[in-house]
């Protein structure tokens, strides 16, 4: 295929590389050029590096304790020997600063990390049957209606029983909610729109159909506890504090017995028999409980993500924003915290979702296989190419040549992908998913990810860093194998798979395929239709239908996040 | 019917230099000489002239076991004297550098014993008994394999492998490692960017067009990987034979 289309990433390129930022000097010049000078400019070069040095000396004044300083690096010798620059989030015009893309520096990244870790799922019909079955309670519209006015209370942390109790201020828990949601049309329109996630407005008709019907008359709860308790606690405490307090409102509501037995039958009905966490727990050498990052497979995440109910005509938009959001949830916030400390693991993930290069790669992608493939590209799932080995090797490799070629037309591009380990995700993300989108099937999308790496090593003499060589070696093996711990579906997979528990730069292209896969086909969700639902909600204070933009609110310091503690700590 | 190995696929002159890199029976020009002392400077271990230091006694001294193993594998001089293990590490340009981190790793292990390489994207590092391997280390730097201003030793901070040449040619470096002067390469700081007391000559970079025709690093300005359709077709047949084995081993 002729590559005379417009490259995505050039204008991010020529401002980065063409334009002064701070007083970089990076003026000047063509995106193509393969020589540039180098002015050691130093921490002096960039606006935020500046505000951070002044952080650190004030804070060295303070306390009387030396903190951050630049002059700390390599023995003297400050970042920005070359120019420091800034980067675009993909698929939007927001030019931030790359210490900004840190989770620490962004209060958008947090927050898309607390409202999964403080979310639970509940079902609310093994209680609605005890309450009949069990006590002879009548449970209607109204009572429901009136559960929910009552867990709404009590959920944040209002007492609803007992006297003489704490309560925790609603204003510093008031990103804590629960709403309902069902299958069922008659019970939605009788229940209270303020408590309803309304799958028939929220969703595109055609998926708010297959949600429905997938749900049927069953009714769930999706429980957001308070962002504060989430960070002071865990992710397993999520569950907990949910079925304390709905244990406490169906007792208040339906005016039930404490000390009742029947009761004790409605507790493990109401709180625990119904209950599916955003990630399961994880075994004991990584010991996590539920609803840590560890635990969440790719297929809920790729749920979790709302893109595919706003741009569903779009399936490369869609596995582009599980991208972004997975290379920040898995790579940055898991590995790089959870399981490995320290900064660095920001700066492979952001290659993921900065400057339109992968983005470039996948809508290329796009256009080859809508061409060739009779538009098996688009949104549908009597389009798509059979899911064989000819195209996996067909779409990934056409995929991952067009990708290295650019690297090489665009010295720019590989300068802003510095590392192996960024080009090998961004290359393989865009083949996988590819693939993904033109067969519907993740695990075909999966083998062109493997090959990529393979062709990429092969081109260039190098991948990643060490672990690419474990992973992306023998992954090739388990896409398919028919032992019972490799061969999963990739919807069921997660951070914690054989070899997927210790390498940067994979899992939120992991993830990004297996949304591909459904998105490819225009599905309503990828697993679990309890969680895309659950997700499908503005009250939400991270907007899960965009990420990338998102983060960038969160980098220009625009982005409201909840969980603040402003209220009880001295006013400045 | 003998081995023969034939190390890589491909028809192109880049397919041919990594063949010739891996080959031990193919004479690699030497196209600089740099002395054994400069050598010890740069790489940063030892001082010049000073004797290597133990980690455990020579093996003549010691009282050997009884082993079918060490009677079969026969010790590298740096073994047999008892030398601790120590690294050299490259980096190598994308910009069409002789060499690159696999390659390295590939022609160490075929040209070379007892190492222990470790190959990531900008920089291969290979450990080995220091005398060991600082003859891995001349060896690299003398012959076609290395360009001293598209590769280098960095021993850390090796970030530039990527990055765009600045107008001298040399590959970016952070720590301010090589500089040209009077047409050759030198290198005044250690390979983890120590100051060293002499400027050590690591010979005069190649032209772009030598580097191009000796390079193994597939390039759309020089060989495009795609130009080359047997390497293609051999990672294919890889990939295709480590999925059906995962799928089915007995097919």
């Amino acid at each position: 295929m002729a590559d005379d289309r417009k490259k995505m990433f050039a204008k991010h390129m020529e401002i980065k590389y063409t334009k002064e930022h701070g007083t970089n000097k990076m003026e000047g010049g063509e995106i193509t050029d393969m020589n540039v000078e180098y002015h050691r400019l130093g921490v002096d070069q960039n606006p935020r590096k500046l505000e951070m040095r002044k952080a650190g000396e004030e804070l060295s004044k303070k306390r009387g304790l030396v903190g951050y300083n630049p002059m700390m690096h390599c023995g003297g010798i400050p970042l920005g020997q070359r120019a420091l620059t800034p980067s675009f989030l993909s698929g939007t015009d927001d030019m931030v600063e790359i210490d900004d893309l840190h989770y620490v520096n962004n209060s958008a990244m947090q927050q898309m990390w607390d409202d999964i870790r403080r979310t639970v799922v509940v079902g609310m019909d093994m209680a609605h049957e005890t309450l009949e079955k069990r006590l002879g309670i009548e449970v209607t519209p109204e009572t429901i209606n009136h559960y929910l006015e009552t867990l709404n209370h009590a959920l944040p942390g209002g007492a609803v029983v007992q006297e003489h109790m704490v309560e925790t201020h609603p204003a510093l828990v008031d990103d804590c909610f629960v709403k309902i949601f069902t299958g069922d049309d008659e019970l939605a329109d009788e229940i209270d729109s303020q408590f309803l996630i309304d799958i028939n407005k929220q969703f595109p008709a055609e998926q708010a159909e297959v949600l429905k019907e997938t749900i049927g008359k069953t009714s769930w709860q999706a429980a957001h506890i308070p962002t504060l308790v989430s960070r002071v606690t865990d992710g397993a405490q999520t569950s907990r504090w949910m079925a304390m307090q709905v244990g406490m409102s169906y007792i208040s509501a339906y005016s039930m017995c404490a000390g009742e037995a029947a009761v004790a039958d409605l507790s493990y009905a109401a709180k625990h028999a119904g209950v599916i966490s955003m990630g399961e727990m994880l075994p004991a050498r990584r010991a996590r409980g539920p609803n840590e990052p560890g635990g969440v497979s790719f297929g809920h995440f790729a749920d979790i993500i709302q893109t595919s109910r706003t741009t569903p005509e779009n399936p490369a938009n869609i596995a582009l924003e599980v991208v972004g959001a997975g290379c920040m949830l898995y790579d940055q916030i898991w590995l790089g915290s959870y399981m490995s400390g320290g900064v660095g693991f920001t700066q492979y993930a952001t290659a993921g979702y900065t400057n339109n290069i992968l983005d470039d790669n996948l809508y290329y992608n796009v256009d080859y296989i809508n061409d060739k493939y009779d538009g098996a590209a688009n949104a549908g799932t009597d389009n798509k190419v059979d899911a064989n080995l000819d195209v996996v090797k067909d779409i990934a490799t056409e995929s991952t040549i067009y990708g290295v070629e650019n690297y090489e037309k665009y010295p720019t591009t590989l300068e802003d992908h510095f590392g192996g380990s960024q080009r090998a995700t961004s290359l393989s993300a865009a083949a996988g998913s590819a693939v993904a989108i033109a067969t519907g099937n993740g695990n075909a999308g999966l083998s062109g990810w493997y090959l990529s790496m393979y062709l990429h090593k092969e081109a260039l003499g190098r991948l990643g860093f060490f672990g690419y060589d474990l992973q992306d070696q023998c992954g090739a093996t388990n896409v398919l194998s028919y032992q019972s711990d490799e061969g999963l579906a990739l919807e069921l997979r997660g951070p914690n798979y054989p070899n997927y528990a210790m390498n940067v730069g994979h899992q939120g292209g992991y993830a990004a395929i297996t949304s591909a896969a459904h998105a490819g086909r225009g599905d309503a969700f990828a697993v679990n239709p309890l969680v895309k639902v659950c997700f499908a909600d503005d009250l939400l204070p991270f907007d899960f239908s965009k990420p990338r933009k998102e983060f960038a609110r969160g980098c220009l310091r625009e982005f409201e996040p909840a969980g603040e503690r402003s209220l009880i700590i001295p006013a400045k | 019917m003998a081995y023969i190995p034939q190390y890589g696929p491909g028809t192109s002159h880049v397919a041919e230099n990594r063949r010739r890199q891996m080959n031990p029976t193919y004479n690699l020009e030497k196209v600089r000489d740099i002395t054994d002392e400069d050598i010890v400077m740069v790489l940063g271990h030892r001082a010049p002239g000073s004797a290597y230091p133990t980690a455990h006694p020579p093996l003549a001294e010691q009282q050997e076991p009884d082993c079918p193993m060490r009677k079969l594998v026969k010790p590298t001089d740096g073994a047999k004297a008892g030398d601790r293990v120590r690294y050299v590490q490259f980096a190598d340009s994308m910009f069409n550098a002789p060499s690159q981190p696999y390659q390295r790793t590939y022609a160490e292990m075929y040209r070379f014993r007892a190492i222990d390489p470790g190959t990531l994207s900008g920089r291969q590092v290979v450990e080995a008994r220091e005398r060991d391997m600082e003859e891995i280390a001349k060896f690299q730097l003398e012959t076609e394999m290395t360009c001293p201003a598209l590769g280098g030793l960095r021993g850390a901070t090796v970030h530039g492998h990527s990055l765009r040449l600045p107008e001298d040619g040399l590959m970016f470096d952070m720590l301010d490692r090589c500089r040209v002067e009077d047409g050759n390469v030198i290198m005044h700081k250690d390979q983890v960017g120590r100051p060293i007391d002499k400027k050590v000559i690591l010979g005069k970079p190649m032209s772009a067009e030598e580097a191009a025709k000796r390079t193994t690093i597939y390039r759309v300005d020089n060989v495009a990987f795609r130009d080359d359709p047997e390497v293609i077709e051999w990672v294919h047949r890889v990939f295709d034979n480590r999925t059906c084995y995962g799928f089915k081993p007995e097919n």
